[in-house]
């Protein structure tokens, strides 16, 4: 027996090669994935403990007195203690803005601090900062230069005199004394790395965690660990998903190959070989396959875990030394093997069930097999109907956790159920879109008999179908939900976020009267208008820029600025209203500000959207400024357009650095680049599965190719063209892609929309919408693939003479 | 040996008569010492409107000589002429579109695509080539072979009988020039073969067919008009109207 083994290895081994490529291809993700993910822990983690190396304990504590009181304790004493803080802020280097900022702290005590620098020295006094040198970078500053840092309370002048080295997962962009930081209140304390003794930290600080400092470093890399490790989970997800279509591809082979092989097998049992010889034969087959699939899979994995890993390393500092957990490959392996031996296991059985007889009768040629039995339609009917009925469930119910558990159960049971349907449901969908390309003439007659093959075999061409289907399906629920998402979101944003972005002068000279009509010349911006106003002591000690409610039209959406208020004021008007004023602001919404002809009563409403500018009734404006004046820009950004490169270009055209900034566009490019960054993710990722599921319609091509050698030469005798049997093999391709792609597109919107509905229509107003463009792609993707699966198999089908053809067996 | 002698001295007509010919025609498999001379030499003309068999024990060559003949395959040397078109000079295209024009085919199995019904099997080298049926005599066709009723069904559906008249009837809708016929009854009992043959024999006598059957049953080779003897890749006699004395003598002389 083993000498058939081997010899059946050697002599199908090109035909299992499909397969052994699904099974490669979810190995390899699984392992590179756990190959970045450990790049990733330790890129992150690496610089986790520099802040803390000098330090014997760190004391957690957020209470500024504390901190106070532990800064002050060491000084008196005469050891090290340095507060860890943090603030978040923006700079002003010589008129430019410069935006997200993160303050940290640097420490004059040489074992307390950690920074290396690559330039100039470390502070030595007050007024001295440090700064990072992708910051100094990004900010074109350098040893010497002044920078201008806005804290919430006042301003302070800061003087640049050293470059750090650059870190990941601690630090910050700006370095500052802890007597320079601690002036704003709002500083954030992570910790107080502290050197004296335990007790006396304990004394001054109430309830404070006291860790010592390598017991920090562990917590701190722990949490950043876990953090990797979610994500890289959620990666392997996908993998899982793609090792599934691995299933359907693995059995649709084992499948084909034994039925192809029928007259072998009964040839050997006729021979005296037992069913269960056969079945060990057959099963060790496949048992090798699987082996030497997931041992490459493994090493392809981590060779582009590897390459990857270099390639990202060289762009992103948080790219560490590519390793990866002995548990995760073995597992990876282990898995590879369990599907390809858990597929090859149902068509193994079918193997023992040939009779020794079936050698000796003539071979009746290519049969049709039958679609389905009853007991599999009664099954899939209840499956269907079950998984219909928790996903309305899953509507209904307001508890979330219960209601995505359900809607889980719900898709995955009718998923399976319609999967089970498939051998009925596809061959039916086939016949009806082969109807629709089938003409008269040559043409048709190719249409025809490219529909009749694709439906010959039901199980088959289901199976091939249900891998493709499976990855349609999630891509098109993950593309409509965030389109969905995205389309309320945005909607939102059109009414709550509706200037783009606002630029208005405080200095005592105007803007010109054509400011309006260059800004609007510029690249990236839609449209601008001049906003007219003036500056005015509204409240006494408070001057203010006013601003008169421009033409709407140049907000998204039809937001209400004024919202039935005269006046809109940022906050902090507010907060310097006296006790008394406040009271009758809070009871009635009205403030006394100072007119053009004394005290006025107008009805105040507050936000900080228009960035700390006022803005008004042009009927209010005239009784509060004498003579108003050109002061702002109120511009809508094109889609598309950069916020940084217009933001740029404005300060280049108006030529000065008395600007106030306002607008919400960066915010929302972020939220769209967020948006899009998520579906290119989930749809790369998912990739990697119709990327499987596309070998296996090849593979299934080219098996049945084989399989029909006889007849196709049968069809070049009577005059198919070699060009038409390639086409045949093409539209055939195409029709299967084509069918499961389109059901697909039906499921996953219907996914999408209970998804929506569970997931997301509680918290943002939504309502449903197919992004056609985007299903489009996925439909001409999955149909130029599906004729792209078709060339391998046409081309050698198209080899055969007719003559050789028609000597085969 | 005499009966091979008499049929080359007896005089052909030439061109208008002849359905096909083959002059010095061999094939040659592979290359160098593995290299198989399948025919060796061929000289041979079919006559038009007349039904040919050609005989010979296996490995003789006759499925290879029929394959060059019908333009299933390319030759080594030598020239083929098939209703007045010299093959030798087409590509794998021309050829194909030549046999959809001019070749009707009955092979010994797989002659129905198992996916269409009898009637669409029946139609589909005329939609192939995009030549419009002619309703009258498919109909005729088809109720001659007595096939009416079963145009419906799937090959799989019909006896073995069934399947090779209505692979008979795809060769005659077609109108070729000429029908090749591989074993046409190979698989067969006595009673459906004698019913295939008497088809064969009646398409030749009543529509004018010019038919080429390859066999090796003496018993089919008897409903045949002319029979060539091929032997070892060479013609070792070319008969006309044996009888069935001098159809085993000619095939047995080998042996003698």
């Amino acid at each position: 027996m083993r000498t058939v083994l081997f010899a059946s290895l050697r002599h199908h081994t090109r035909r299992y090669v499909a397969s052994a490529l699904a099974v490669i291809i979810g190995v390899a993700f699984i392992v590179a994935t756990d190959g970045l993910a450990g790049a990733l822990r330790d890129g992150m983690t690496a610089d986790v403990g520099k802040p803390y190396a000098g330090a014997s304990y760190v004391v957690e504590t957020q209470d500024l007195e504390q901190v106070q009181a532990l800064v002050e304790a060491g000084a008196r004493e005469g050891f090290g203690v340095q507060p860890i803080a943090e603030n978040w802020t923006s700079l002003r280097v010589e008129g430019r803005t410069v935006d997200n900022i993160t303050l940290g702290t640097v420490a004059l005590d040489p074992d307390l601090r950690w920074q290396e620098l690559v330039a100039g020295q470390h502070p030595t006094g007050p007024g001295e900062v440090v700064v990072d040198e992708r910051t100094a970078a990004r900010a074109a500053l350098d040893v010497g230069d002044e920078v201008v840092i806005p804290f919430a309370e006042k301003e302070g002048a800061f003087r640049v005199v050293g470059i750090s080295d650059a870190t990941v997962g601690a630090g910050a962009d700006v370095y500052l004394l802890w007597s320079d930081i601690a002036a704003d209140q709002s500083v954030w304390v992570r910790g107080v790395l502290w050197n004296g003794t335990f007790s006396a930290a304990d004394e001054l600080t109430d309830g404070a965690v006291i860790w010592t400092a390598e017991e920090h470093v562990r917590d701190l890399q722990k949490q950043i660990t876990q953090g990797v490790d979610v994500i890289s989970l959620m990666v392997m997800l996908f993998g899982a998903i793609a090792l599934g279509v691995a299933i359907l591809v693995i059995t649709n082979t084992f499948a084909i190959l034994f039925a192809q092989r029928t007259r072998d097998f009964a040839l050997l049992r006729c021979v005296g070989v037992t069913q269960r010889q056969l079945r060990r034969s057959v099963r060790i087959e496949a048992m090798v396959l699987a082996i030497v699939a997931a041992g490459v899979g493994v090493l392809v994995g981590m060779g582009a875990a590897w390459a990857f890993g270099s390639v990202l390393a060289r762009r992103f500092d948080a790219m560490g030394q590519v390793s990866f957990s002995p548990a995760w490959v073995i597992g990876a392996a282990v898995v590879g093997i369990l599907v390809t031996v858990v597929a090859a296991w149902l068509p193994t059985r079918a193997v023992t069930r040939v009779s020794p007889l079936a050698a000796l009768r003539p071979d009746a040629g290519v049969g049709i097999s039958t679609p389905a039995g009853r007991f599999r339609i009664l099954l899939a009917t209840l499956m269907i109907a079950g998984g219909v009925a928790a996903l309305v469930a899953a509507m209904a119910n307001k508890e979330a956790t219960t209601a995505i558990l359900l809607m889980l159960a719900g898709g995955a049971l009718s998923f399976v159920g319609v999967l089970l349907l498939g051998p009925l449901l596809i061959p039916a969908l086939l016949r009806g879109a082969g109807r629709l390309i089938s003409r008269k003439g040559p043409a048709g007659a190719v249409a025809r008999l490219a529909t009749g093959n694709s439906v010959r075999n039901p199980r088959r061409t289901a199976t091939t179908a249900a891998s493709l289907m499976v990855g349609v399906t999630l891509t098109t629920a993950v593309l409509t939900g965030l389109h969905v998402m995205w389309a309320g979101l945005s909607e939102e944003m059109d009414t709550s976020y509706s200037l783009d972005m606002a630029v208005a002068v405080i200095g005592a000279e105007p803007l010109p009267d054509d400011i309006a009509r260059r800004a609007a010349e510029l690249d990236g911006v839609d449209d601008a208008v001049l906003v007219t106003g003036g500056r005015h002591e509204l409240l006494t000690g408070t001057e203010s820029v006013l601003l008169g409610v421009p033409d709407t039209s140049i907000l998204r959406g039809s937001e209400d600025v004024l919202r039935g208020a005269d006046l809109v004021v940022p906050h902090e008007l507010i907060n310097v209203l006296g006790e008394q004023d406040l009271e009758r602001y809070y009871a009635d919404g009205t403030v006394t500000v100072r007119g053009v002809d004394g005290p006025l009563v107008v009805k105040v409403r507050s936000t900080d959207a228009y960035g700390g500018t006022v803005v008004l009734d042009p009927a209010v404006l005239e009784k509060l400024v004498s003579a108003p004046e050109p002061r702002a820009l109120w511009l809508r950004a094109q889609d598309g357009a950069d916020a940084g490169d217009l933001e740029t270009a404005l300060n280049t055209l108006l030529g000065r650095s008395d600007l106030v900034w306002s607008g919400d566009y960066e915010e929302r490019t972020w939220v769209e680049t967020q948006m899009n960054v998520m579906t290119g993710a989930v749809v790369g990722l998912l990739g990697v599965a119709i990327v499987i599921a596309l070998i296996g319609i090849g593979n299934t091509l080219g098996l049945s190719v084989i399989e029909r050698g006889r007849e196709n030469a049968l069809l070049r005798a009577m005059g198919l063209t070699k060009p038409q049997l390639r086409r045949t093999l093409a539209v055939e391709g195409l029709l299967v892609a084509m069918v499961a792609t389109l059901l697909g597109i039906a499921i996953g919107l219907g996914f999408a929309w209970v998804g929506i509905e569970v997931l997301v229509a509680e918290m943002i107003d939504t309502s449903f919408a197919v992004p056609v463009r985007q299903l489009a792609v996925v439909l001409v993707v999955a149909g130029v693939s599906g004729v792209l699966a078709s060339v391998l198999p046409s081309r050698r089908a198209a080899r055969v003479s007719p003559a050789e053809g028609l000597a085969l067996q | 040996m005499t009966t091979a002698t008499t049929s080359r001295h007896r005089p052909l007509d030439p061109a208008p008569d002849v359905a096909a010919r083959a002059r010095g025609l061999s094939k040659t498999y592979g290359k160098g010492e593995s290299a198989v001379h399948a025919l060796r030499g061929i000289d041979l003309e079919v006559r038009a409107g007349r039904f040919t068999a050609i005989m010979g024990p296996s490995g003789s060559g006759k499925s290879t000589l029929m394959h060059c003949l019908a333009g299933l395959d390319g030759v080594t040397s030598g020239e083929v002429t098939v209703a007045g078109r010299d093959l030798s000079g087409l590509d794998d295209t021309e050829l194909t579109l030549f046999r959809r024009e001019h070749i009707g085919f009955v092979f010994q199995a797989f002659n129905l695509l198992p996916m269409l019904t009898a009637g669409q099997n029946i139609v589909l080298p005329l939609e192939l080539s995009g030549r419009s049926l002619d309703r009258e005599r498919y109909d005729k066709v088809v109720d001659v072979l007595g096939i009416a009723d079963r145009l419906g069904h799937l090959p799989g559906e019909l006896s073995g009988g069934q399947q090779q008249r209505v692979a008979i009837a795809r060769a005659l809708v077609a109108d070729p020039a000429i029908v090749f016929a591989d074993e046409p009854t190979g698989n067969l009992d006595s009673e459906a073969s004698a019913e295939v043959l008497g088809h064969l024999r009646r398409s030749v006598r009543e529509h004018q067919m010019t038919v080429v059957m390859v066999t090796h049953e003496l018993d089919a080779a008897a409903y045949a008009d002319d029979v060539v003897v091929i032997r070892d890749g060479a013609v070792a006699a070319h008969l006309v109207e044996p009888t069935q004395d001098e159809l085993v003598a000619a095939l047995r002389s080998k042996v003698a």
